[in-house]
């Protein structure tokens, strides 16, 4: 806490020492720092009458400041003296405080704008100096360096930190440090490279439990992502929402503990009732590890709803089902087919092969900036079917025919509305 | 006088056995004997008979001492898949089950694992006592307690009129136990899994004992997951205990345990890649047991004591058999002491002593604070 806090009080420091009048280095001679020290102290006990020309002059920049002091009436110019006079004591008596003490120095600081001044000339030197402002004033310079150089240590203290353990974690292994950490990532997704827009978020509960079941595509599961970050971003309660991973993934390293630290969880009915019934927001993705390695032709149309694990968590919980449609992921990258043997080699369900990947490498990775469109349709409720429905197969089975109808349509829906991939 | 519950605890020469029945001896209403192949080394209050469980005589000893719990932790841990391991381990349990009901007792105490549910992709972050044992059998430890524990279910059906009570441990971790997260902690070469960080689940020592004798005590049939409140990434446990893991690939880990064979660490490659916790609900509502420790304060105490050994300088072997020597004469002076006070007929119920008592409560209040 104490971190940033430092840093925005020196900043403030540098900033006003920046706006001083000149006529102040004139008396303390080497004690640019004490005049600095002192101002923030002034600052802060905020001394004398005169306040009305301290505001004045206090936020103009450098030079400008120079010239209307010059044109000021002589009741403000005595109020500037006295202050100068005021500011002046005050250096001396910090002086008399700490007599050791001297400046930091800037090896060859004066040497280079000495240098600067013999090449340009003494009177451009001083326009430049006009025009760049704060950006040739050397305080400007330890000013960033200082704040670049808290930034870093505490970048390091928290990478120390969290190499002895001193974090915190739910119950289910989710760290809301890491949460914050690729939160921009996929801000920056979700905003500016597939700029979704999201309907029906007035639908999601602003408390308690929902279950939303979404159409699974894009060969990498971005999709589950993307529908958390429109209700982290976008929903007035900001909620976090639960992933449910297909099993597969905990096989991977980097990725699972990655998901994991994120909120999400391995899709199990146990996991899913557990997160429901402490009201939490669930996503679901019944057509799994099929869905997402679909083939370019079979685009938008579902495959089979998994066993229905779904429809007895929400049976059980009697969560609502929100169905969900993810319009625009399935061209993010255009699977034309898929090869078994290196999919069987490397242990994967599936391998894709698209026009880039795997013939450019990584960079047949990189996504194409489809526009996304996420609809959230009208929710379907699952109470009311009375204790023990979760156990009775054929409701289990209607159910699950109806979510799957329900998301289909959404699909249809925007499809037919949609003119173009990349512009929606 | 009205009689005492007698307490038979076997295995009483090992640690969990000599914890436990030291524990059971500060019991007012019990009478506890001990059991094992040879002498405990500071079971100065117990009844101690010498012999071995497996002795077909243990149905007349039950009978003859009116044994009314069992407490069965007498049990070889081997990291291999051992027939001596398994003999003892298994055939043993068995022996020892059919003959507490041939003799008519009317508890059993098993400490079992919740490693043997086994750690794997599709795991549920949650496991339930009922979920399948899927432990990988590369394990001695872990195949012999499998086994144990499917010849309970056989058993509790056959034999209805014996309550059993099988207590499901998390990773045990404890100043004195030498558990496998223990060996794992101390060892600095131990390596884990590069790009893993499953969520693990620790329970005290002095947790594990307090479990036992709770169970002992109250009537508590079933199984149950004991481990303390508060699972936590691996990655943080290494770092708070203060151990550096060296962080191997995957592929290649799992060929080195190929070629090196299952000791190549003290735990399966498995733990250090999937999640295997158990689910605490049973614990809290049906056994009502509170461990006293967090997951997190049980760590904090193993590093702190970890640093607090490393920085003491070792004694030299003159200096540990002074020690030693030292630890035996205030052992006899004690038993003498007894001897001349109380009469050594009747095991003498000690008191703990009133510092432990009063750590304990304070551990209790850090407890009731925290879980607010």
């Amino acid at each position: 806490m104490t971190e940033p806090k430092k840093i925005t009080r020196r900043r403030t420091r540098t900033r006003s020492a920046g706006a001083v009048p000149v006529e102040l280095k004139a008396p303390s001679g080497d004690g640019e720092g004490k005049v600095k020290k002192a101002l923030a102290s002034i600052a802060e006990i905020s001394v004398s009458p005169p306040e009305p020309s301290v505001e004045k002059t206090m936020p103009e920049p450098n030079g400008s400041s120079v010239a209307a002091a010059s044109e000021q009436e002589s009741p403000v110019d005595q109020l500037q003296q006295q202050l100068v006079q005021e500011l002046n004591d005050l250096i001396n008596r910090l002086k008399e405080l700490s007599p050791a003490f001297s400046p930091p120095q800037i090896p060859g600081a004066q040497g280079l704008i000495e240098a600067a001044q013999g090449i340009v000339g003494k009177t451009n030197f001083e326009k430049i100096r006009s025009v760049a402002g704060d950006l040739l004033d050397i305080d400007t310079w330890k000013g960033a360096w200082f704040i670049a150089n808290q930034t870093a240590q505490f970048q390091a203290n928290t990478l120390q930190r969290r190499l002895h353990g001193e974090y915190e974690t739910d119950e289910w292994g989710m760290d809301l440090e890491v949460l914050e950490a690729v939160a921009p990532f996929f801000e920056f997704l979700y905003r500016k490279y597939w700029r979704v827009t999201t309907t029906g978020l007035e639908r999601v509960p602003g408390t308690g439990r929902a279950l939303f079941v979404v159409n699974h595509s894009g060969q990498l599961p971005f999709d589950g992502a993307m529908l958390a970050s429109a209700i982290r971003l976008e929903h007035p309660n900001n909620r976090l929402v639960r992933t449910m991973f297909a099993s597969w993934f905990p096989t991977l390293p980097f990725v699972s503990p990655l998901f994991v630290k994120c909120g999400q969880v391995t899709a199990t009915e146990d996991n899913g009732i557990r997160l429901l019934e402490n009201d939490e927001l669930v996503s679901v993705f019944p057509e799994g590890i099929k869905g997402v390695g679909k083939l370019y032709k079979d685009r938008y149309q579902l495959v089979r709803f998994g066993r229905g694990g779904f429809i007895r968590m929400a049976l059980k919980t009697q969560t609502p089902i929100l169905p969900v449609a993810v319009v625009g992921a399935e061209e993010t990258y255009m699977s034309l087919a898929k090869s078994d043997l290196i999919a069987k080699i490397i242990g994967f369900p599936y391998f894709p092969i698209t026009p880039t990947f795997p013939w450019l490498g990584l960079l047949g990775v990189i996504p194409m900036p489809t526009k996304w469109s996420i609809d959230i349709g009208e929710p379907i409720p699952m109470d009311g079917y009375g204790p023990k429905a979760d156990q009775n197969l054929m409701l289990v089975s209607q159910l699950t025919d109806q979510v799957r109808g329900a998301v289909q349509k959404l699909i249809n829906d925007r499809l037919a509305q949609r003119k173009s991939v990349f512009r929606g | 006088m009205i009689e005492k519950r007698v307490v038979l605890v076997d295995g009483v020469a090992g640690y969990w056995g000599g914890r436990v029945a030291e524990r059971l001896l500060t019991e007012p209403d019990l009478h506890v004997i001990g059991l094992d192949t040879k002498p405990p080394q500071q079971g100065s209050g117990i009844d101690f008979i010498q012999a071995d469980m497996r002795n077909t005589l243990l149905v007349e000893l039950l009978k003859e001492e009116k044994v009314h719990t069992y407490v069965h932790l007498a049990f070889l841990d081997s990291k291999r898949p051992s027939e001596t391991a398994f003999e003892f381990n298994v055939m043993g349990t068995m022996k020892v089950l059919s003959a507490c009901a041939e003799a008519g007792v009317k508890r059993v105490i098993l400490k079992s694992s919740t490693l043997i549910y086994g750690a794997q992709p599709g795991n549920s972050a949650f496991l339930r006592e009922d979920h399948p044992l899927n432990a990988k059998r590369n394990f001695g430890a872990l195949r012999d307690l499998i086994e144990i524990e499917n010849f309970c279910t056989g058993f509790r059906s056959q034999s209805p009129e014996v309550q059993l009570t099988v207590l499901r441990f998390a990773h045990i971790l404890g100043p004195t136990v030498d558990s496998p997260l223990v060996q794992f902690l101390r060892d600095d070469t131990a390596p884990m899994l590069l790009g893993f960080d499953p969520v693990v689940q620790i329970v005290h020592e002095e947790d594990v004992v307090n479990a036992l004798v709770y169970a002992t005590i109250y009537d508590v049939p079933g199984t149950y997951n004991i481990a303390a409140q508060g699972a936590m990434p691996l990655s943080k446990l290494t770092g708070l205990a203060g151990k550096f893991a060296v962080p191997v690939f995957h592929p290649i880990a799992y060929l080195g345990e190929s070629f090196l064979g299952s000791q190549f660490t003290p735990i399966d490659f498995d733990y250090f890649r999937y999640s295997c916790v158990g689910d605490l609900q049973r614990m809290r509502d049906d056994l009502e047991f509170k461990p006293a420790y967090l997951a997190e304060d049980a760590v904090r105490e193993f590093a702190a004591l970890r640093k607090h050994i490393a920085e003491t300088p070792a004694l030299t072997p003159q200096e540990a058999e002074e020690e030693r020597l030292r630890a035996v004469i205030e052992r006899r002076k004690n038993i003498r002491q007894q001897v001349t006070s109380g009469g050594p007929s009747r095991p003498q119920p000690r008191g703990r002593p009133e510092a432990d008592i009063v750590a304990e409560s304070a551990d209790n209040n850090l407890y009731e604070e925290k879980s607010q």
